[in-house]
């Protein structure tokens, strides 16, 4: 008898993927664990194991086509028993060198799960019709929702001014924006492909971004010689252990150390309680260019790692980003960003702020460049521009230029980290 | 060749045929496959023509009974029975025709037939193949049959059957007392029909309604001549000369029971064992129905199902509601089945309604303290005007919060009037907020008003004793 396997869950809000390719085909024998293809969700392509073995029987799907959670993908004859329930892995940095592809989370047996999101309002949960459904539409869990009428009534104001998706954090948000049609001239040479799969979830969270968040962009350029002095002695140290030292480390450690001293970098603001939200834990995330768009992932507690484990860790993920196997959950959580788009070119950038961070450090090209000394000599220095871009709600001007001139402190004289270190 | 279709319904009842338009409307290629008529159980054999029974029987009863009392005689009042079935028909065939209409003006491809699961992604009819992207199953339900009582729909009657005679049966006997026993009791006996229920439960509309409005039901009809046994089953018949010899156990105590028909009304079944849905992979519950989520999505994930064939309550209006709603799932919306009621109808003399809780379903939610209060029709001016005082408008409260939780009315036009309770309900609306709407004079919309008022302890046409009002009650 034919058994169906399903698109597990593949992730806190991933409804839906694309079927990159099939890496089985009718007739091929399947191990219980093994991967059978590679499905691309708006935040990564991940690798979809089966629950049990068997031999395959019918591809329900081709490449190309979105699949929903829980359809089934594939059927096999002949299936043996169910594989050993995979425990839901702990996010341990990973290992020096590791390619381990991404594991998804494997499917619950046998729960119907919701296919919607949010759940169904309580009976108890007081709204009007209209409103429950804009929240549903918002993707607001209105039952989490403290309502502003009386005996806790929900009004349409209240859900209208939540940012939406409360639990799990801005990445999720999903609002109406206007979509105004574009027509281009008759016979004019154009080419339509739909907005999809990473494109489409860059594009609404920027824009939702840019709604919400009144950015301002602070820049300052800093003398890195020892800076670049200090990593060049490194090089060999850092090969011996394995890996490849960068700056982006370096300044992410110097980040770190200047948002200890102005907390309101490493926050959040929650738009639906109206709260300030603190953030005691350092999740970096920084920006990486891959061949599906831009896509960032998180060093978790980088606060309490090594700047060669944060080597480490920045290039294996980095790597994985590039091959699109990132986890969903490596691409969450992050308290500050950082865009390095130094190594390509450019003196300065406006970027946009990573809701629901409140900042993002911009780190620009090393250049050469002359300049007159403090005491009236011609140097030539290594000069290094940085921006940061803040939540103007949250952050004011000058504090940021403190934090500007703070952090360009830290990385004009790296010898300042070691007083920084833990 | 196999026809492709987005959606295809199964099934054209009052879910099907609206599924059908709202998924056309939302752009998808979209048929319905009805088997017997458009419309449905609904349309046909149930709520459209059991009305138009109803209120043909409450004109007669009135003519008979209220006319002579405002001065006017009528003499020589004789009901054709072939005319009043004829004049039934007409209304049904008028509604089913409506709805074919509405279909094809949707461009709603109408295939006729028996559909049958060949997969989850393919149906046949008649040995035509059908394929679709998505499946609304809307199969309905059908009359239960007890042993021993098997539907011949000449003297052993369901519903169907009862709607249909052409001839005033001199006698019948009615078993089970729940909304389509007494519906029909009510026609019959208003014809002349000498009309027994037996009941298996210790009340009529045991459970299905508050209690309160139930008795007045049962007051009425036994004052018009009909026969109520409670705590009664029947256990067999036999034919004797033109007349069922029904053995019944009465309270413990066998007794026998004449009469020329017999109708059978113990309650409806999914049709979940027609159209091969386990072929399609379909799930289904230890009472028949189809398992569902609140999108009413089955466990596969193609395949919807609403109305009487997905759960409870078995009503045509929470069918359509399911059909809207599973239209717009299909076409990518975010929608669940997010509702606080669904109201509930029964067309007795006088008609029971009700939206929201019944008092044990409110204290079993948790709510500890209740504000209750009725108001009676005989202190409203319409109700006295046109001869129907008997029944009241019943409203259950959070004493907390005065939020409303439950309005039960059991009276002339309550189906009309407990729409203003559900939107209510829905809106959470406090029992201030139907006190403070200004409802017209001299209505039966009133009691409304009234019956909020009631329940705040300060209504102006009743005295409410003890006078309670001295918790401020507009906080």
């Amino acid at each position: 008898m034919a058994t169906e396997v399903k698109l597990p869950e593949l992730g806190e809000g991933v409804t839906e993927g694309e079927l990159v390719k099939w890496l089985v085909k009718p007739g091929d024998t399947v191990k219980p664990d093994q991967t059978i293809a590679e499905v691309m969700t708006d935040k990564a392509t991940v690798e979809v194991p089966s629950p049990i073995g068997g031999v395959v029987k019918e591809l329900k799907f081709k490449a190309g086509d979105v699949i929903k959670v829980e359809n089934t993908m594939l059927t096999l004859d002949g299936a043996s028993s169910a594989a050993t329930p995979v425990k839901h892995e702990e996010k341990k940095p990973a290992p020096a060198g590791a390619t381990a592809a991404a594991k998804p989370i494997p499917a619950p047996v046998a729960t119907t799960s919701a296919t919607y999101y949010p759940p169904v309002a309580d009976s108890k949960v007081l709204a009007t019709p209209s409103t429950r459904r804009l929240a549903r539409e918002m993707g607001v869990d209105i039952n989490q929702m403290k309502g502003s009428g009386l005996a806790g009534r929900v009004t349409r104001e209240d859900v209208m001014t939540t940012t939406g998706g409360g639990m799990s954090g801005g990445m999720d948000i999903v609002r109406e924006m206007p979509r105004p049609a574009y027509q281009g001239p008759a016979g004019a040479a154009e080419e339509r492909i739909p907005l999809r799969g990473i494109r489409k979830k860059i594009a609404e969270n920027l824009q939702m971004a840019k709604q919400i968040i009144p950015h301002f962009t602070l820049m300052d350029e800093a003398d890195v010689t020892e800076l670049v002095k200090m990593r060049e002695s490194l090089k060999d140290y850092a090969e011996k252990n394995g890996t490849k030292i960068t700056y982006l480390p370096i300044v992410m450690k110097a980040l770190i150390a200047t948002c200890r001293q102005y907390p309101m970098f490493n926050a959040s603001i929650d738009d639906a309680a109206q709260e300030i939200v603190y953030k005691k834990y350092f999740n970096i995330g920084f920006a990486a260019d891959t061949p599906n768009g831009l896509v960032v992932p998180v060093i978790k507690n980088a606060d309490q790692k090594s700047i060669l484990e944060l080597s480490r860790e920045i290039l294996d993920l980095s790597k994985r980003a590039r091959d699109g196997k990132l986890k969903p959950d490596e691409m969450k959580g992050a308290t500050i960003t950082i865009t390095n788009i130094g190594s390509v070119g450019g003196t300065y950038a406006t970027p946009i702020i990573n809701h629901p961070e409140v900042a993002i450090l911009g780190m620009y090209k090393i250049s050469d460049k002359v300049v007159l000394g403090s005491d009236g000599e011609i140097d030539v220095i290594k000069s290094m521009n940085y921006t940061i871009t803040a939540d103007h709600r949250l952050i004011d001007g000058a504090v940021a230029a403190n934090f500007l001139k703070e952090f360009i402190g830290r990385v004009q004289n790296p010898g300042r980290l070691m007083m920084d270190m833990y | 060749m196999a026809q492709n279709f987005d959606v295809v319904v199964i099934g054209a009842g009052p879910g099907g045929y609206v599924a059908a338009i709202r998924s056309a409307q939302l752009g998808m290629k979209t048929a319905v496959v009805e088997r017997e008529f458009l419309g449905g159980v609904c349309l046909n054999v149930g709520c459209i023509p059991s009305k138009a029974m109803i209120s043909a029987t409450h004109f007669l009863h009135k003519a008979q009974h209220d006319a002579e009392t405002m001065g006017i005689t009528i003499k020589n009042i004789s009901v054709d029975m072939k005319k009043l079935v004829g004049w039934k028909q007409s209304v049904c065939d008028k509604m089913s025709g409506g709805v074919g209409q509405l279909l094809k003006g949707n461009n709603v491809t109408i295939i006729k037939g028996e559909a049958t699961f060949k997969t989850a992604k393919e149906i046949t009819v008649g040995g035509e193949t059908i394929t679709a992207k998505n499946f609304i199953l809307a199969t309905g339900s059908r009359p239960i049959e007890i042993p021993g009582f098997k539907f011949d729909e000449k003297d052993i009657l369901s519903s169907t059957g009862a709607l249909a005679l052409e001839q005033i049966p001199k006698s019948i006997v009615v078993i089970g007392g729940g909304y389509i026993g007494l519906e029909i009791s009510g026609i019959l006996s208003k014809l002349g029909t000498q009309v027994t229920v037996i009941e298996a439960s210790p009340a009529l509309l045991n459970g299905v309604v508050d209690p309160e409005c139930a008795q007045v039901v049962q007051r009425k009809l036994v004052k018009q001549g009909v026969k109520v046994l409670t705590n009664a089953k029947a256990k067999g018949q036999k034919k004797s000369g033109k007349e069922f010899e029904i053995t019944i156990d009465n309270n413990g105590k066998e007794e026998t029971l004449k009469a020329e028909k017999i109708l059978v009304t113990v309650g409806r079944r999914p049709n979940s064992d027609q159209a091969n849905l386990k072929t399609a992979g379909l799930q289904i519950d230890d009472k028949g129905f189809v398992k569902v989520d609140a999108q009413r999505r089955t466990n596969v994930p193609n395949i919807f199902a609403i109305g009487d064939i997905a759960c409870q309550p078995m009503l045509a209006h929470k069918a359509s509601h399911e059909g809207v709603l599973v239209a717009e799932v299909i076409s990518g919306k975010n929608r669940v089945y997010d509702v606080k009621t669904v109201p509930a109808v029964v067309f007795t003399d006088p008609e029971i309604a009700s939206a929201g809780l019944m008092e044990s379903e409110a204290k079993a939610k948790g709510y500890t303290d209740l504000k209750i209060a009725k108001f009676p029709f005989a202190a409203n001016g319409r109700a006295v005007s046109i001869m129907e005082t008997d029944g009241f408008v019943k409203m259950i409260a959070d004493a907390k919060t005065n939020i409303l939780l439950g309005v039960h009315i059991v009276g002339p036009e309550a189906s009309n009037l407990i729409s203003e309770a559900a939107l209510a309900i829905e809106m959470g609306s406090r029992l201030e907020d139907l006190a403070l709407t200004i409802h017209p004079h001299p209505t039966l919309g009133e009691t409304m008003m009234e019956a909020a008022e009631a329940t705040l302890g300060h209504a102006i046409h009743i005295i409410q004793r003890p006078l309670n009002r001295g918790k401020d009650t507009h906080p």
